[in-house]
C-alpha cells in the first residue's frame, strides 16, 4: 500500500518524465519581484487577471440561459434575473467586473507607461497588453448589444457606425459588424458569436503570451527608482500579497454587485426615439464626448472623419510606445513621455466629467 | 560539394513551391469567408408610396414616428399647417431623433450627440454635417402618405 507521499512523489516523477515539471518548480521557486516605491502598481496586473477570469465564469453561466435573438435576449435576461436562482447575481458580478477591469486594466497600462517598464527588452509585453485593452473594449462593445434593452440598442447603433467615416474600410467594417443594413438580429448573433468565441480564443493567446513573457522577463524597476534588496521571493510572499489583493478586488465586487444590482432597461424599440440623456459607459466617454464637441465641419472636413483619424493615430502610436521611447531604452527619463502621458489621463478624466455633467 | 548545392537548390525550390500551394489553398478559402461575413447590401427600396397614417392621428404642432420599409419616418404637422417628414435617423451617427417644442422654435433633437434640426430637416447644431433625409408628403383626403424622394 502506497502512502499518499509515496504516491505524490510517483505522480510528479511520471510528469516529470514527460514535462518539463522540475524546471518551472526551479525557476519559479527562484523568481523574485523587484523592491522599490513603486512596487505597489504591480498589483495592477494581477487584479486585472482576476477580474477576466470573473468574467469568463460568470459568462459561462449566463450563456446557459441567454436567448441571441432580438424576440428573446431581453426576455432571456429578464428571466435569468427575476426566475433562476442567484440569477441577479451573476449578471451583476458578470456587469461590475467587467468595468472594474477597464479601470484596473487602466491603472495597470498607464502605471506601466509611467514607470517605463516598456523598455527594451519588454516592448512585446507592452503590444499585447495594448492589444488585450483593445481585446476588452471589444468584449465590452459586443457585451453591451446583448441584454437587448434601450441604452444598449443606441449604444451599439452608434457605436457601429463610428467606424464609417474611415476611408476605404469604413462602410465594409461598418457592414461587417451589423450584418445588415441596421442593428438588428443579425448584429445581434454576430455581436454575441464575437463576443463569446472570436474574442476569448484570441484574448487567452494573448494572455498566455502576455504572462510567459512576464514570467521570463521579470518586473521592470523603474529608471531612476532605487532597488531594495533583497527583492521579494515570488512564493509565497508576492503571491501570498497578491492572493490579498483579489481578496479585496473581489470583495469591492461583491459589495458592488450586491448594493447596486446592475439594472435591464426597458426592451428596444428601433422605431423610437433615442432617450433623453442616453450615455454609453464610461470608458467609452472619451470618444463620446470627443465627437459630441467635434464640429460639424472643419476646414472642410466632417468633424466624425477627425476624431475617428485621431483616435486610429493615436491607438497605433500607443502600440509603438516603446519603439518611440529612445530615451527611456537607454535607462534616461524622457520629459516628453511623462507628459504626454499625464495629459491623456487628464483629456480622459476631462472628457468622462464633461459627458456626465453636460 | 556541388551534389549538396543541388540539393540546397532543390531544398529551396520546394519551399517555394509549399509556399505557392499554401497560398492557392489559402486565398480561395479566406476569399469565401470573407464573402460569408459580408453582409449582401440589398438594392434600394422602390420609390413607392406609402399610407402611413391619418391625419387625425397628427394635431397641430406635433410629430410621430411610422415604419416605412425598414426605416423610422417622422412625420411633424407643424404649426403652420404643413405636413413634413423625413428619415428619423440622425445624419451623424444613426439615433432616432425627436420633434421638440421646448427650448426655442420646433425642431428635431437628437438625444445621442445633441444634434439639432430645424423643421425643414436642416442641420442647426451639434455633430450633424447633413440634414435629414426628406420624404414627399401627400394628403389625399383623410390619408397621409409618403414618397421616399
Amino acid at each position: 500500500m502506497l502512502t499518499l507521499q509515496q504516491s505524490q512523489r510517483r505522480i510528479y516523477a511520471w510528469l516529470d518524465e514527460r514535462l518539463p515539471v522540475r524546471a518551472v518548480i526551479e525557476f519559479m521557486s527562484r523568481k523574485t519581484v523587484p523592491r522599490h516605491k513603486h512596487s505597489f502598481w504591480y498589483f495592477f496586473g494581477g487584479l486585472t487577471l482576476f477580474f477576466f477570469c470573473v468574467q469568463i465564469i460568470t459568462g459561462i453561466l449566463l450563456a446557459l440561459y441567454y436567448k441571441p435573438t432580438p424576440e428573446l435576449a431581453h426576455e432571456s435576461v429578464r428571466k435569468i434575473i427575476t426566475e433562476v436562482p442567484h440569477g441577479w447575481l451573476i449578471r451583476s458580478i458578470h456587469s461590475w467586473s467587467a468595468n472594474l477591469m477597464v479601470a484596473s486594466l487602466f491603472i495597470h497600462m498607464f502605471s506601466v507607461f509611467l514607470m517605463r517598464a516598456y523598455r527594451k527588452p519588454r516592448e512585446l509585453l507592452w503590444v499585447s497588453g495594448v492589444l488585450l485593452m483593445f481585446l476588452v473594449f471589444g468584449f465590452c462593445f459586443t457585451g453591451y448589444l446583448l441584454p437587448w434593452d434601450t441604452t444598449a440598442y443606441f449604444a451599439t447603433l452608434i457605436g457601429t457606425e463610428v467606424p464609417r467615416t474611415l476611408p476605404i474600410i469604413g462602410d465594409w467594417g461598418v457592414s461587417l459588424l451589423k450584418g445588415e443594413e441596421e442593428v438588428g438580429a443579425e448584429t445581434l448573433s454576430r455581436m454575441f458569436m464575437i463576443h463569446v468565441t472570436i474574442l476569448p480564443l484570441i484574448a487567452l493567446l494573448v494572455i498566455c503570451f502576455h504572462l510567459l513573457l512576464s514570467q521570463l522577463l521579470g518586473s521592470s524597476v523603474p529608471s531612476g527608482a532605487a532597488e531594495r534588496k533583497p527583492a521579494t521571493p515570488f512564493f509565497p510572499n508576492f503571491a501570498l500579497r497578491d492572493s490579498i489583493a483579489w481578496t479585496i478586488g473581489a470583495l469591492v465586487l461583491f459589495i458592488l454587485a450586491v448594493m447596486k444590482p446592475w439594472e435591464l432597461g426597458p426592451v428596444a424599440d428601433p422605431y423610437a426615439s433615442a432617450p433623453a440623456g442616453i450615455k454609453p459607459e464610461w470608458y467609452f466617454l472619451p470618444l463620446y464626448q470627443s465627437l459630441r464637441m467635434a464640429p460639424a465641419t472643419l476646414l472642410g472636413v466632417s468633424g466624425e472623419l477627425i476624431v475617428n483619424l485621431l483616435a486610429v493615430v493615436l491607438s497605433a502610436a500607443w502600440f509603438l510606445v516603446p519603439f518611440f521611447a529612445a530615451k527611456a531604452n537607454a535607462q534616461r527619463g524622457s520629459r516628453l513621455f511623462t507628459v504626454f502621458g499625464i495629459c491623456l489621463i487628464l483629456y480622459l478624466c476631462v472628457t468622462i466629467i464633461l459627458a456626465y455633467t453636460t | 560539394m556541388e551534389h549538396r548545392e543541388q540539393r540546397s537548390n532543390r531544398r529551396d525550390f520546394l519551399s517555394k513551391l509549399l509556399g505557392a500551394w499554401s497560398l492557392l489553398v489559402v486565398a480561395p478559402v479566406a476569399k469565401v469567408i470573407l464573402e460569408y461575413i459580408t453582409p449582401r447590401t440589398l438594392s434600394e427600396t422602390r420609390r413607392e408610396t406609402v399610407r402611413v397614417a391619418s391625419i387625425e392621428d397628427l394635431a397641430l404642432n406635433t410629430a410621430r414616428i411610422f415604419k416605412v420599409g425598414k426605416d423610422p419616418v417622422i412625420i411633424v404637422h407643424t404649426a403652420s399647417g404643413q405636413y413634413k417628414a423625413f428619415n428619423a435617423r440622425c445624419t451623424h451617427l444613426g439615433c432616432v431623433v425627436q420633434y421638440t417644442t421646448e427650448d426655442g422654435p420646433p425642431h428635431f433633437g437628437c438625444n445621442c450627440h445633441g444634434s439639432q434640426f430645424d423643421t425643414n430637416g436642416k442641420n442647426i447644431v451639434g455633430p450633424a454635417s447633413r440634414p435629414l433625409v426628406p420624404y414627399k408628403v401627400i394628403v389625399r383626403e383623410s390619408s397621409i402618405l409618403v414618397v421616399k424622394t
